[in-house]
């Protein structure tokens, strides 16, 4: 898919806008758990809170960067699917194996497997995405 | 908050989402059947959340209240937007978009209903 002349920034559309409705949705349950969980109880699992603010975070950058499109957009979105795919592969390690640093879940415990490991597949697909987006447009000769 | 009112809420969300993705399938854009069946879910969040709150402001106790009003914000949220997203998309993944925040009330009233009936009162 071409860039429109000039190279400004192209909206997502199609299937991207899909991918931006799913970020979106997690950006809102990532972000409605964090500010729940930092508000209420910090002292109890700072470190797993904090994650869960980083994740929902992560999750804003993502949407706003793929929703917004262009090269500073898939280069935001890149750096945030990239920062969401280590996170959800290190907190899922780490809730497994220290369950005492993780009492309470955070969206990428478990590899997300309370939102149905969507949190795993997620940043996949995004960069799955983002490489498509990001390949010159076919020449036309 | 009732679990009669939690079905009929996921019965709705899941026609949504089965239209959305229908019509993503046949290569149409969202038409009435959409909006309409996203009205009458945004109609019977309403009544959930007003029902919920009459109830908090009488003598019902949550264990998670914020987590509560989160979920019942969120759920309320998600059709509107859902659609007003939907209605800026013109290729047939249109009914895609709306499917997704479908699916996601969905599963959410049954959160909504798992914090509710851990309170008292």
């Amino acid at each position: 898919m071409a860039e429109p002349a000039g190279g400004g920034p192209r909206p997502a559309e199609g299937l991207g806008r899909v991918l931006v409705a799913v970020y979106a949705v997690f950006a809102l349950a990532a972000g409605a758990r964090a500010a729940v969980q930092l508000s209420t109880r910090f002292s109890e699992a700072p470190v797993a809170y904090l994650l869960s603010a980083l994740a929902a975070v992560v999750y804003v950058v993502a949407t706003v960067g793929l929703a917004r499109g262009g090269r500073a957009g898939r280069r935001t979105a890149l750096v945030a699917c990239a920062v969401e795919l280590t996170g959800v592969l290190v907190v899922g390690v780490l809730s497994l194996a220290d369950r005492a640093a993780f009492p309470d879940e955070t969206v990428w415990s478990g590899f997300g497997q309370g939102y149905g490991y969507v949190p795993l597949v997620l940043p996949v697909l995004g960069l799955l995405y983002l490489r498509a987006q990001g390949r010159p447009p076919r020449a036309t000769a | 908050m009732t679990t009669a009112l939690v079905a009929a809420v996921t019965v709705v969300a899941a026609l949504l989402t089965l239209a959305g993705l229908a019509s993503t399938a046949a290569r149409r854009r969202i038409g009435l059947v959409h909006l309409a069946l996203a009205g009458v879910l945004e109609a019977l969040l309403v009544a959930q959340a007003v029902l919920a709150l009459v109830r908090l402001a009488g003598d019902r106790e949550l264990p998670e209240t914020a987590t509560f009003l989160g979920y019942l914000a969120g759920a309320l949220l998600l059709p509107v937007a859902g659609v007003l997203f939907a209605r800026g998309e013109t290729t047939r993944w249109a009914g895609t978009v709306l499917a997704v925040p479908a699916a996601a009330v969905s599963v959410m009233v049954w959160r909504l209903l798992q914090l509710w009936e851990a309170g008292r009162g």
